[in-house]
């Protein structure tokens, strides 16, 4: 059965996911591993607990990072 | 009251309306610990002392190598081997002969990391690794101390103000939860130096505008710096209510 898309961005490059897809379902979309992942949708910061429910909406702006330790 | 001495030295400060003569007593009475002394607990360490931090506790356990001269510019060639604090303290009262600086050379435990909380009022996260991150905000999140936290590699820096003195803080655990994870560090990507001092430098200057009661623009938010395009980015982080460290988890 056919699936309606969301486009969103992600770091500044479009992507099509499956409507309804979740920040969980697009990390795996990535190939990108979970750890050491932070993830902001619009500039806000989504909480690790989030992700598994956090619906990725069209035109939503993700920013994906990593932790560095370096100083 | 400030002295002669102090009034020429700081003049530049007391030319500003939002620092003037009561925000030198402020730096004056301030106590700061600042935890790292390479990349970027070297310009934090040294705008620190130059502004007047009336007490900073510096720690760090590393010996100077090398390597480490590219980027840490607290040190000189000739201090290769030294214990990296006993020569960044000697470099600050040389630089200001007027701030008490107290060194630690020893890698520190929660208990005596949270013994030192109770003598500052802010703390800078300037270390390297992960493990320390995390145990430095746990420190911080249950003493209520505010912590910045400034990190970089190759042409990225990462800056956070977290004021745990305020019941609604995040913290660094909220955005970065894997506590074992092995994030990127200096010695395993790089790092260009102007950006580790960048981040360093606004550290120093979020802590001097935290001291002396000006507002921050920073606080619970990430700041992401692109060395490449010179770009700020600026992340929201609300506080996780699920959150091991600060939060309440069910």
């Amino acid at each position: 059965m056919w699936k309606s898309k969301v486009k969103i961005n992600v770091n500044e490059q479009p992507i099509e996911l499956d409507e309804q897809a979740n920040i969980e379902q697009l990390l795996t979309f990535l190939d990108s591993p979970l750890k050491g992942s932070a993830i902001a949708v619009n500039q806000k910061i989504i909480s690790r607990s989030e992700w598994a429910n956090y619906k990725l909406q069209e035109n939503d702006q993700v920013s994906l990072f990593q932790a560095i330790a370096g100083g | 009251m400030l002295t002669d001495a102090e009034m020429l030295r700081y003049s530049r400060h007391l030319l500003l309306e939002d620092v003037g003569e009561l925000g030198q007593k402020d730096l004056k009475n301030g106590k700061v610990l600042i935890i790292g002394m390479g990349g970027l607990g070297s310009p934090a360490a040294l705008y620190l002392a130059a502004a007047g931090v009336g007490s900073i506790v510096i720690a760090d356990f590393d010996c100077l190598e090398v390597s480490n001269l590219q980027r840490q510019i607290g040190y000189n060639t000739g201090d290769i081997g030294g214990d990296k604090v006993a020569l960044m303290k000697q470099r600050m009262q040389q630089i200001n002969p007027e701030v008490r600086v107290r060194s630690i050379n020893t890698e520190m435990t929660k208990e005596q990391l949270l013994m030192e909380l109770m003598m500052v009022n802010l703390v800078l996260d300037c270390t390297d690794n992960m493990a320390s991150r995390q145990m430095i905000n746990s420190a911080c999140v249950d003493a209520k101390v505010p912590l910045i936290v400034g990190a970089a590699i190759r042409f990225e820096g990462q800056l956070m103000f977290f004021d745990h003195s305020q019941e609604d803080s995040a913290c660094y655990h909220c955005l970065f939860p894997n506590e074992d994870e092995q994030a990127l560090n200096c010695s395993n990507s790089g790092v260009i130096g102007p950006v580790v001092g960048t981040i360093g430098t606004m550290q120093a200057l979020e802590a001097i505008k935290h001291i002396t009661g000006l507002p921050s623009g920073i606080k619970n938010k990430l700041k992401l710096f692109d060395g490449k395009t010179l770009e700020w980015q600026t992340f929201v982080i609300n506080k996780d209510a699920q959150c091991s460290v600060c939060g309440n988890p069910k």
